[in-house]
């Protein structure tokens, strides 16, 4: 009696899987696409050595004054030496730690909005939010206490440019809420001023927002007023991001389906119950993804601040550049140095912003 | 008659609760309510306006700035980096902001086409069979999109242009093209006496494509034969003028760049600020501008290729009938957004020097003039209006590309 015995699958063809097989695929599908994968291959064997030579092999790593680079490579010193600056700025030493008490802050508040338990974490944490910016003016200024008055002149380098980024866009919130809702509004006087507003801080060039801030605006307080500069730019930055926000939010309440607007009103709550309770939580959680990028673009967008002769970041390494001890050329180590930063934060950002997006989508499924 | 006496009553119990409410206290009535608060508001902003004006009133007549347009009448006193028309240090503020206008308009074209060009070059390289050309495509959009546009073009402008060999060692292509730390110099064709004949040669070219167009679309629509429209207007472009020129015997020279002294002279001269801040915007733009033609490109099903490859169409058609004129409806309004978004970058051009309207006028008029609320206004106004521009053109663009509803 023959006994059914099956036949082992065979291997796939040697052509289908395995390393080879993908790069027959991807990389030499056809002759233009095997010259294209040749010409690329041969662009980085040719560029990436030197470079890496450059930033790396030959690059002078210690010491703290330019005599100290001798090899061929980067200067990585430069940076080395002016690091203080382009971090901090100007603050003086002994109270540097007012600003990394704000950054710990700043990431612990972050934290908290993410992991607190659900039922008072939108609480908790829109409070926390509120108090930072106020926090952050009272401990980086100081003059209480026995903390030392730190004058804004002093405030500058990297940690400004995360600052006014940061507190523009937290105090912008609670307006960019309002504007969105007066967009909604069937009030047809306070939908066009909200129109007006929305449009006018979206349209203009931000740099021409930045010298209103710095030139027109001392105009506008009665005469004796002295609003110091970088709390007028702050003002101003709060207008321009409340105009963006504001639209992010309008998506969001459009994205929230009519049923809970509905559902709210037919058991009965008043207006601000709706909003606040129902649809406010929901819209946050939509908006999500396009805060992070807005917040991305504002971020960009404090560089601008060196133009109206702000030390942020990259005022401080025009500074350095310009420095008489630092003749030496050393643009490319510093340009580069704060791309690096600049863009460790942003892609950073759309990480997470990616990352939130998923999550959600995940949620809706089960 | 029983249905009828119900609605009857309902009508009725209706009419009751209305009157009912009617009665109730009149601050409780919605409309009343609105009515109510829309005052508010009005008095809010009017007591805000009136005190902000009445502030800026009195604190200019203690600083002693004028006020009004008079100063554009006035002779600037300083001179221009780059103009396009006429301008002496003589001239007025007023065309300090013609010229500023037109230098900005110069910039923004520029780095609208450019960033165009990069973007869909790298937007497309993102579908490539080649994965090494993904990567590539992948890596410019990721590091070009996160790094403020002001860095970008500082190290244009400072680590890679003034970078440069100085004129004497300019770098040069065919001896006719020249590119230096003072800037960029090429030829300039200068017309002769019978050169307009070219120039109505083209015009006659681009007329024709139009024609041809409408003929080649009317004779596929009637016998379903098509015509090569691409290959034919490129063709009528290039070869009308040329032949135009061969025939009235080439009546037109080429004017060199040449070293006298220290720099180059004659052809036309591209300043470095220029070029850095054309070359910043155009690839931190079209960084944006390849992610929106990702996102056209993704939001179309795989079906419809699919669909089009079992009814037998190539490639090459595919991508030209099928997936290019559907991803134009994701992509033209972010392509519209995006290029707003350019044109208020090129306000950047303040931070090298560049003489843009911005530069020009709240930079260098505001100081002189101390006149800020008008010179900023007025530039305002300026970028609101190309950007009402641009968005009317791109919104003609999208409805002739968008679906058309049955």
């Amino acid at each position: 009696m023959k006994e059914f015995q099956s036949i082992p699958a065979r291997p796939a063809p040697d052509q289908t899987v395995g390393p080879v097989a993908w790069m027959r695929e991807n990389l030499f599908s056809n002759i233009p696409n095997s010259v294209v994968t040749l010409a690329i291959i041969a662009f980085v064997l040719y560029y990436i050595p030197p470079i890496v030579d450059w930033a790396f092999l030959s690059a002078n790593w210690s010491g703290t004054t330019e005599d100290a680079c001798v090899k061929e490579g980067a200067c990585w010193v430069f940076v080395n030496a002016w690091s203080y600056q382009f971090f901090y700025g100007t603050y003086p030493v002994e109270e540097v730690w007012r600003i990394n008490l704000m950054i710990v802050l700043l990431l612990i508040v972050i934290g908290m909005s993410f992991t607190l338990p659900k039922h008072y974490r939108m609480k908790a944490s829109i409070a926390a939010w509120l108090i930072l910016p106020l926090v952050g003016m009272a401990v980086l200024y100081g003059g209480w206490g026995g903390l030392e008055v730190v004058s804004t002149d002093l405030w500058g380098g990297f940690t400004l440019n995360v600052f006014m980024a940061a507190a523009s866009i937290i105090v912008a919130f609670p307006f960019s809420f309002l504007w969105a809702l007066g967009r909604r509004s069937e009030m047809p006087f306070i939908r066009s001023i909200s129109v007006i507003f929305i449009e006018f801080f979206r349209g203009v060039p931000v740099l021409s927002l930045f010298f209103m801030g710095s030139v027109m605006l001392p105009l506008f307080f009665s005469e004796g007023t002295n609003v110091d500069k970088l709390i007028r730019v702050w003002l101003v930055l709060i207008f321009f991001m409340s105009g963006y926000m504001a639209e992010v939010f309008r998506g969001g309440f459009a994205a929230v389906p009519s049923g809970q607007y509905e559902a709210a009103d037919s058991v009965g709550l008043s207006y601000w119950q709706k909003i606040l309770l129902i649809i406010l939580p929901q819209v946050i959680k939509i908006s999500m993804p396009n805060i992070l990028a807005t917040f991305v673009m504002l971020f960009k967008n404090t560089t601008f601040l060196l133009i109206i002769g702000i030390p942020e970041v990259v005022q401080t390494l025009q500074t350095a550049l310009a420095n008489s001890y630092w003749l030496g050329g050393h643009a490319l180590e510093g340009y580069l140095f704060v791309f690096l930063v600049f863009w460790a934060s942003c892609f950073g950002m759309s990480l997470l912003s990616r990352r939130i997006e998923r999550q959600m989508n995940t949620e809706k499924r089960d | 008659m029983f249905k009828q006496k119900t609605l009857e009553e309902t009508k009725a119990s209706a009419r009751r609760s209305a009157g009912s409410s009617s009665s109730a206290a009149f601050y409780n009535n919605p409309n009343i309510r609105a009515i109510f608060y829309q005052i508010l508001l009005v008095f809010g902003l009017g007591y805000f306006f009136y005190s902000i004006i009445s502030n800026v009133l009195s604190n200019m007549e203690a600083t002693g700035i004028k006020t009004g347009f008079s100063f554009l009448g006035a002779s600037a006193g300083y001179d221009v980096l780059m103009s396009l028309i006429s301008f002496e240090s003589t001239d007025t503020y007023g065309r300090i902001f013609v010229v500023g206008f037109l230098n900005t308009l110069l910039v923004s074209a520029i780095g609208i086409f450019f960033a165009t060009l990069l973007g869909f070059i790298f937007g497309v390289a993102r579908f490539s069979h080649n994965w090494l050309i993904r990567q590539v495509a992948m890596i410019y959009v990721e590091i070009f999109r996160n790094i403020p546009l002001l860095l970008q073009v500082f190290f244009w402008y400072f680590a890679v242009l003034s970078a440069l060999p100085s004129a004497r060692q300019s770098l040069s292509l065919g001896e006719a093209i020249f590119l230096n730390v003072r800037g960029l110099y090429l030829p300039k064709m200068v017309g002769g006496d019978l050169f307009w004949v070219a120039e109505v040669a083209l015009g006659a070219a681009i007329v024709g494509i139009f024609v041809l167009r409408r003929w080649a679309k009317k004779r596929q629509d009637e016998t379903g034969q098509q015509f090569p429209v691409l290959n034919t207007s490129i063709a009528m472009v290039v070869g009308l003028p040329v032949l135009a020129l061969i025939l009235t015997g080439m009546p037109f020279e080429m004017e060199y760049p040449a070293l006298k002294g220290f720099n180059y002279f004659g052809g036309i001269t591209v300043i470095p600020e220029l070029m850095a801040l054309a070359i910043a915007l155009s690839v931190y733009t079209g960084a944006f501008i390849a992610e929106a033609v990702r996102a056209g490109v993704q939001a179309i099903p795989h079906g419809q290729t699919e669909a089009a490859r079992s009814i037998g169409l190539k490639e090459k058609k595919i991508m030209q009938l099928i997936i290019v004129p559907q991803a134009m409806r994701v992509i033209v309004p972010l392509l519209n957004s995006e290029y707003q978004s350019l044109v208020k970058n090129s306000t950047l051009a303040a931070a090298i020097g560049y003489p843009d309207l911005f530069n020009v006028f709240v930079g260098t008029a505001l100081n002189q003039t101390g006149q800020a609320i008008e010179t900023i206004f007025m530039t305002i106004i300026v970028y609101f209006v190309v950007n009402m521009v641009i968005s009317f053109l791109m919104n003609r663009f999208n409805n002739a590309v968008a679906l058309v509803s049955r």
